[in-house]
């Protein structure tokens, strides 16, 4: 009876041991990963919702940073282009050319400038220009060579295209290129006279 | 006022423009530019077909020994002869029956200009005599040198923009004189390509090389590009235009 009652109670024991044994880690186990959980959790929250809002603060006072230096940059960029634009290229010319005169037509007074007489095969060339301030607002060959119908018809084909106060000098304000290669004849003579005006008017 | 100095003269039966752009004095860039064409007056005199007292015109009358001739003429006939080998017949100086080298001389009497500039320490100028072009360095906006080929259907317009800071620009063409180059080989004009610009170092060979080619046609495009050192571009009688691929172009 007594070994029997031990061996109950021993097992009993035993059993409860081992279930306070098994349920000790258990227990332990959650209440350490609740706490551990719970502040590195909420570490990573406050440190995840401070990150976010600082890229959120970042890229809200990012966008309109730039937004607000770039739009001004663009309407410089493109200004400064068209400005140049009106001095060396013929491209985009147009616009500058309208709006300068107007408001440089007023002030100052239209004067010529002649370029030297250039000869080649074909004949003499001269070109004069008129300038108000620094802008030429016409060109025109004083003289081209018409010693043959061709060369006379070529001549004019030159005048039409490079004279006057809408042709190619005015739209493009210089002589454009250093120099030309090929052009033996009656362009080139009329472009070194316009070079050589240019130069002595600046 | 921009540094350097512009001039423009009538030399060699066409307008030759100089423009030296270093910023030196005035008196020193006058005196460089006397020297550059008072050089092109002297190669005028001794070369010129139209002069009957040239050196070239004597040589060919027979009144001046191959030993008698100037440095400069044995030198311009050498190179015509080569000339002669490397374009297969179609650059020769004697096309025309008596002696005529002046579709090398003018390319080699700017190209002989240009290297005294350099010389001289003028690092940046750009020389043209009619078309032929030697450029060095850059312009007074310091910027690469701009050189335009004219259209050969419009001449107020140019069709390629080179850019260059170290180039020999040579252009032969068909469309300012009508067709003026003649086949050697056939003794008939030459048609085909309307107009030929060769890019090299040497403007005397680049003129020649150009000359050359116009008068070969169409198959002159084959040859320009079997040619080592030199590029092209070509306008041919139907209006397209080709050129190497390496060609400096101007990027705008």
């Amino acid at each position: 009876m007594r070994r029997a009652l031990f061996a109950i109670t021993g097992l009993a024991a035993s059993t409860t041991a081992l279930v306070v044994l098994k349920a000790g880690p258990d227990t332990s186990r959650v209440a350490q990963e609740l706490p551990a959980s719970a502040t590195p959790g909420t570490e990573e929250s406050t440190t995840a919702a401070e990150s976010t809002a600082e890229p959120a603060e970042a890229t809200a006072t990012a966008v309109p940073r730039p937004s607000v230096s770039r739009s001004p940059a663009p309407g410089q960029s493109t200004a400064s282009p068209a400005a140049g634009g009106a001095e060396s290229s013929g491209g985009a010319t147009k616009k500058p050319s309208v709006a300068q005169p107007s408001t440089a037509a007023p002030r100052s007074t239209v004067r010529r400038v002649f370029g030297p007489v250039v000869s080649n095969e074909f004949g003499n060339v001269q070109v004069a220009i008129s300038l108000t301030g620094s802008r030429i607002v016409a060109a025109e060959a004083l003289e081209l060579p018409e010693r043959t119908a061709q060369s006379e018809q070529r001549s004019s084909r030159v005048d039409d295209r490079y004279s006057g106060t809408a042709g190619l000098v005015v739209q493009r304000q210089s002589a454009d290129l250093d120099t030309v290669s090929g052009a033996t004849a009656t362009s080139e003579s009329y472009r070194e006279s316009l070079q050589a005006a240019i130069d002595q008017a600046r | 006022m921009r540094p350097g100095l512009r001039r423009v003269e009538h030399v060699m039966g066409t307008p030759v423009s100089l423009d030296i752009a270093d910023d030196r004095s005035t008196t020193e860039l006058t005196v460089l530019a006397d020297d550059v064409f008072a050089w092109l007056r002297e190669v005028d005199a001794r070369f010129s077909t139209y002069r009957p007292d040239s050196e070239v015109c004597r040589f060919d009358r027979g009144e001046l020994l191959h030993s008698e001739a100037s440095a400069d003429l044995r030198r311009v006939l050498e190179r015509c002869a080569d000339l002669w080998g490397a374009t297969d017949g179609f650059f020769d100086a004697y096309a025309t029956g008596g002696l005529d080298p002046s579709g090398y001389v003018k390319g080699w009497a700017v190209q002989v200009a240009s290297d005294r500039l350099r010389e001289a320490g003028v690092d940046n100028h750009c020389l043209n005599a009619g078309g032929d072009v030697r450029v060095r360095g850059h312009a007074s906006g310091g910027l690469p040198w701009r050189i335009g080929v004219q259209h050969p259907w419009d001449p107020s317009a140019v069709c390629l923009v080179l850019v260059g800071t170290d180039l020999a620009v040579a252009t032969s063409g068909v469309y300012e004189r009508g067709p003026h180059v003649r086949d050697p080989r056939r003794g008939v004009p030459a048609r085909g390509l309307r107009s030929v610009t060769v890019v090299g170092q040497d403007l005397g060979l680049a003129d020649a090389y150009a000359t050359a080619a116009v008068a070969m046609g169409v198959a002159g495009i084959g040859w320009l590009d079997r040619l080592p050192g030199y590029r092209h571009a070509v306008v041919t009688d139907d209006g397209r235009c080709l050129h190497s691929a390496d060609l400096p172009l101007s990027a705008d």
